[in-house]
């Protein structure tokens, strides 16, 4: 194993390396830390952000982004609180939903927003990056107009209309998250269609090559539309789980958390570029915003440096990213040469 | 692989989940006797604010000087962030919260959790919709500030006159308080016109831009109501910027940066929100309660605000008024 191996094998491992190095660094900096609640209670932060982060991951291995999940985890979590609070009036009769009903129609709605955001992106070729800044502000005014911009409280349901038990995913099962298992699921049935089915490989190739993966016979435009329906699907759930952990659900749910789902991907190595992307790596970069922001708050770090922290780390991660890859490129060509 | 089997998998889940059992809700009255360490929790909106600052700083100095190591966060009005660090505080066995919240409805499930895991939480500066979660919720009388400012407000106008409106955050207790009490004040007056009214968050960049245009469609605008100080700030700017001369601005909050307007002519009154008083009243009384089990006052407290004109402006510093 010469020098370069040796190199390749701590940057591929890069972000696990750094985990673990942040995990060390916070359980001897606070001594609550390393704790079995207090890592539960991170996991189920982390839960938000990467289930956001696998459905970015897809988006961003097309080539595309998708600024809009923010958003639609508000609308999700809005139209819940409506559903249980005040039912769905049509015609002058309040139908009300028993919880299942209700968290199929949020993730529909979920999935709707995602296939316009595709139907956009592909029919009417316009930028992803637009479509879904677009969607973004629509999804945000849909989400404050449901209330007018007020919080549904105490959305506990009745047990004499038949909808309670809303509150179950933000509670814990046997003393586990449910956010967290969700998460998991998600995590898993992501990474087999990514690495294990045509599909999955059809999206990376969308993201690598669009042109040669057209002319090679995959369905671009009908998988890309599939990918940000899936993305909306994702961003639904995260807007179901907020709103059961508060038992209320508040308009502005989920700004800016397109961000942090970005960040999560990029963290774990999906490239801005498309066609390069893992759902492993997702993961284990929202467990890196995770361990940053409630570590930073376990050692009484002020919020300002919180948020430079938490850009350097990010800025840093692509660098690392960049290296990498040139280091491959090159080693790459080392071998041919050396083949020849 | 179609998406329809993603959603599948998802619904399938979700209705998993469906069957366990929820538990059991916060019993009666008990006492809490912190998690454990010695770690008082400061939570309070974002720090740019010179008003949340003023609260958090003065409850961590006040906790020091009691003896107990603080952190001090912000939820930067977010719920769910809220609720994020409520558990972290959990986790961290924090003995008490003193928390200025997000949201009445949507810091309740927050607060619980902190009650069921035997942390005591003191609300400050707002209230929640539930009692008997918090041990106290100590405010200030947003009510009697909003109508004393609104007094000064009618006097300055001379009884009548157009002005305009500048709102809080919609979804936010005070903002209503606020409003409805300048209205039961400057309503008496019947010459008096609301011609604008706008939401404007408590920003004063928002406030800014709304009050621009508001002054492009109402050139005899005389006055403007402002749900706080921020949002006065902003307006008085923009008039300024338009070259209009002064106009009669009262808010509520009693920032420095509103002292400074009031002095410098451009702003009326503001209603002094004792930010600094309530921070060390409700780590005091966080302190009693772990020591003796009671804070020897009822949950709800309510602290008069103090109106601040031209005449006491010099005074006031960081929310407190100087001797």
């Amino acid at each position: 194993m010469n020098k370069n191996d040796l190199v390749m094998t701590i940057l591929k491992g890069r972000t696990l390396i750094v985990l673990a190095l942040l995990v060390l660094f916070f359980s001897l900096a606070s001594e609550s830390f390393f704790t079995g609640s207090s890592l539960l209670s991170i996991s189920k932060h982390v839960a938000l952000y990467g289930i956001l982060g696998i459905g970015m991951t897809y988006v961003l291995v097309t080539g595309g982004i998708d600024l809009s999940v923010g958003s639609i985890a508000g609308l999700a979590g809005m139209v819940s609180g409506l559903l249980i609070n005040k039912g769905l009036t049509l015609f002058g009769q309040t139908i009300y939903f028993s919880v299942p009903t209700i968290v199929i129609i949020a993730m529909l709605i979920g999935m709707l927003i995602g296939l316009i955001n595709g139907l956009v992106i592909t029919k009417f070729a316009v930028a992803p990056f637009i479509a879904t800044l677009g969607m973004m502000y629509v999804a945000r005014g849909l989400a404050n107009l449901t209330s007018n911009g007020a919080t549904f409280p105490n959305l506990v349901g009745k047990e004499a209309l038949g909808n309670t038990g809303f509150e179950i995913f933000g509670r814990d099962i046997a003393g586990f998250p449910v956010a967290v298992i969700i998460l998991i699921i998600i995590a898993v049935l992501a990474f087999i269609v990514l690495r294990k089915t045509p599909f999955g490989w059809h999206i990376l190739a969308i993201g690598g090559n669009n042109r040669a993966a057209r002319l090679s016979g995959v369905r671009v435009d009908h998988d890309t539309v599939l990918v940000y329906m899936f993305s909306g699907v994702c961003s639904a759930v995260v807007g179901i789980i907020a709103t059961s952990q508060l038992v209320a659900s508040h308009p502005m749910t989920g700004n800016t958390w397109e961000m942090n789902a970005i960040a999560a991907a990029v963290l774990g190595g999906t490239s801005l570029m498309g066609g390069v992307g893992t759902i492993v790596g997702t993961v284990i970069g929202a467990f890196i915003i995770g361990v940053i922001t409630d570590g930073m708050v376990m050692c009484g770090v002020s919020e300002f440096w919180q948020m430079i922290i938490k850009g350097l780390v990010i800025v840093l991660a692509v660098i690392i990213d960049q290296y990498q890859r040139n280091l491959q490129a090159r080693m790459a060509l080392q071998a041919r040469n050396a083949n020849k | 692989m179609k998406v329809s089997k993603f959603c599948a998998a998802v619904a399938m889940v979700c209705a998993c989940g469906m069957f366990a059992s929820s538990a059991g809700a916060a019993d009666a009255p008990k006492r809490l006797t912190g998690g454990g360490s010695n770690i008082i929790y400061v939570i309070t909106p974002s720090h740019s604010n010179p008003f949340f600052k003023t609260e958090a700083e003065v409850a961590s100095q006040t906790a020091r000087d009691l003896g107990y190591d603080v952190k001090m966060v912000s939820h930067d009005d977010s719920p769910v962030k809220q609720a994020e660090l409520f558990e972290t505080a959990i986790s961290d066995k924090a003995a008490a919260i003193v928390c200025d919240n997000a949201g009445a409805d949507a810091t309740l499930a927050a607060v619980k959790r902190a009650y069921d895991n035997n942390i005591p939480t003191f609300l400050i500066d707002r209230e929640i919709n539930e009692q008997g979660i918090a041990i106290a919720q100590i405010v200030a009388n947003n009510y009697q500030g909003a109508k004393g400012a609104a007094e000064v407000f009618v006097e300055a106008m001379e009884e009548e006159g157009e002005y305009a409106e500048l709102y809080g955050l919609d979804s936010d207790t005070n903002a209503k308080t606020r409003s409805t009490a300048f209205h039961e004040v400057i309503d008496q007056y019947p010459n008096m016109k609301r011609v604008a009214v706008q939401t404007a968050n408590w920003d004063q960049n928002l406030a800014y831009s709304k009050m621009e245009t508001i002054l492009q469609t109402n050139p005899n605008l005389k006055g403007v109501i402002s749900g706080n100080d921020n949002m006065a700030v902003g307006a008085a700017a923009a008039i300024k910027a338009a070259g209009k001369g002064p106009l009669k601005i009262i808010a509520v909050d009693g920032s420095n940066d509103a002292r400074d307007e009031i002095l410098g002519g451009t702003m009326t009154a503001t209603a002094m929100q004792p930010a600094a008083a309530i921070a060390k009243v409700a780590v005091e009384q966080a302190d009693k309660y772990l020591k003796t089990g009671s804070t020897g006052q009822p949950e709800k407290q309510l602290m008069d605000c103090v109106i601040i004109t031209k005449d006491n402006a010099k005074k006031l510093n960081n929310f407190a008024l100087s001797e």
